[in-house]
């Protein structure tokens, strides 16, 4: 008897999907305590947007996987063990709901996420190739955005440049976390189209653009082989947390509609 | 016996009436409509596209569009189904679509300029004449507006607000 949730995440094709799922899941979920609270209107409004992206975007995958390999896309979504999970951790550190570790965080993962997006286009499955495109359209959005307000905030006030070189610090020893194989055999799998050394560099060289027009800087070393982290299912205790309270109604009730 | 034709002017319209929940435009004026296909035993096939991924009105559109055409004589039964490919662009919405929208201080990017490059916003941030007093001094105010499909411009001579759809360029892959 095979098990349809053992066929997905022994699919090294499907893990991709998964964790570029998964990390939309948990940042679009962290993002949504902000609905109502951002410091100005404007960024209200655009906050709750791309965290409402983020979710969508966390859905088309989830169905997609769901069509491929015969699942309901929310028991993909929550009904897997923490184990299971292959989000990087960078999504759930708490941000103690300072503006500023917010807006770095989305920021570090949108330009993750868009040259991914671009590489899941390039997969031969339709399917995958037309849901990547779409969403790939739309995270040039928060790339446009996020760039924007780090680099008016790179220029603005010295609390400005303070706070947001202080978040950059906080969470780019989290980033490097990104760029982590959820398993050894893919270092050496060419079928893995990311190849994760050169998915860096790029990621490096577009986030750095940014800090050098903004007057920031950041360092983010790519782990080695032997750091395990969220990507391979070890998760740090704020993904517990946080895991824990999302998935609270549906365990509470677990038919519950609305 | 009606024929495929006859059946399909009666489905389309029906789809002409059925609004967008989020915009004064019908679905058909918004380019929703991708395909409307009659099998041999009245079943209805209905291909539409999102204009954005995370547009909280698919649903509703989805079961509107179910509900009425299924309500049809010649309708058998009725199955709605999205697609991503081709992609919602706003060059999709027409004529109707585009003077409903400017009566209610909606612009829409002109249909046809070319896209700047693979994966690249063309959101337009200045100079879009304004759908109130027709002054070009009007800016970007923010690229996210009430729904995912809108930026919010403003007009620096009647200082009123007004939106406009987002025009995005088909992302990744080889284009």
């Amino acid at each position: 008897m095979t098990n349809p949730m053992n066929n997905l995440l022994n699919d090294l094709e499907a893990i991709l999907v998964l964790e570029m799922a998964d990390d939309k899941l948990f940042l679009g979920h962290m993002q949504s305590d902000w609905t109502g609270l951002g410091p100005i209107l404007e960024e209200d409004i655009a906050s709750s947007s791309m965290a409402q992206d983020d979710l969508s975007h966390a859905l088309v995958l989830y169905e997609y996987l769901g069509n491929r390999f015969g699942l309901d896309p929310d028991v993909i979504a929550y009904e897997r063990e923490p184990g299971q999970y292959l989000c990087c951790d960078l999504m759930t550190v708490p941000d103690e709901f300072n503006w500023a570790t917010s807006l770095v965080r989305r920021w570090l993962f949108t330009h993750y996420a868009a040259p991914v997006l671009d590489r899941l286009a390039l997969f031969e499955d339709k399917e995958l190739v037309e849901r990547a495109r779409k969403l790939r359209a739309e995270e040039a959005l928060h790339v446009e955005y996020l760039d924007d307000w780090m680099r008016r905030l790179g220029s603005g006030s010295d609390e400005a440049c303070d706070r947001i070189q202080k978040a950059i610090g906080l969470l780019s020893t989290h980033a490097g976390m990104l760029f982590e194989l959820p398993g050894r055999e893919l270092e050496t799998d060419e079928s893995f189209c990311c190849g994760r050394s050169e998915l860096f560099e790029e990621w490096v060289g577009n986030t750095n653009g940014v800090l050098e027009q903004a007057g920031l800087t950041m360092q983010v070393e790519l782990p080695d082989m032997e750091t395990v982290g969220g990507r391979s299912g070890v998760h740090a205790d704020h993904f517990t947390a946080t895991h824990a309270e999302m998935g609270a109604v549906r365990s509470a009730d677990p038919g519950a509609a609305w | 016996m009606v024929s495929d034709n006859q059946h399909i002017d009666a489905v389309h319209a029906v789809l002409k009436g059925i609004p967008d929940p989020e915009l004064p435009c019908s679905i058909v004026e918004l380019g929703l409509v991708e395909e409307v296909r009659v099998e041999e035993d009245g079943r209805v096939h209905i291909v539409l596209l999102p204009t954005f991924s995370g547009c909280p009105a698919l649903d509703m559109i989805g079961k509107d569009v179910q509900q009425k055409v299924s309500a049809l004589d010649c309708v058998s039964n009725c199955i709605v189904e999205w697609t991503f490919e081709p992609a919602w662009t706003t060059d999709r919405i027409n004529e109707e679509g585009r003077a409903s929208l400017a009566r209610h201080g909606v612009t829409v990017p002109p249909p046809g300029e070319p896209f700047t490059g693979p994966s690249t916003t063309t959101l337009r941030t200045s100079a879009i004449p304004c759908p109130w007093c027709g002054s070009t001094n009007t800016r970007l105010d923010s690229p996210f507006g009430p729904t995912r499909c809108r930026t919010i411009q403003y007009c620096d001579d009647c200082q009123n607000t007004f939106e406009d759809m987002k025009r995005l360029a088909p992302g990744g892959g080889d284009d």
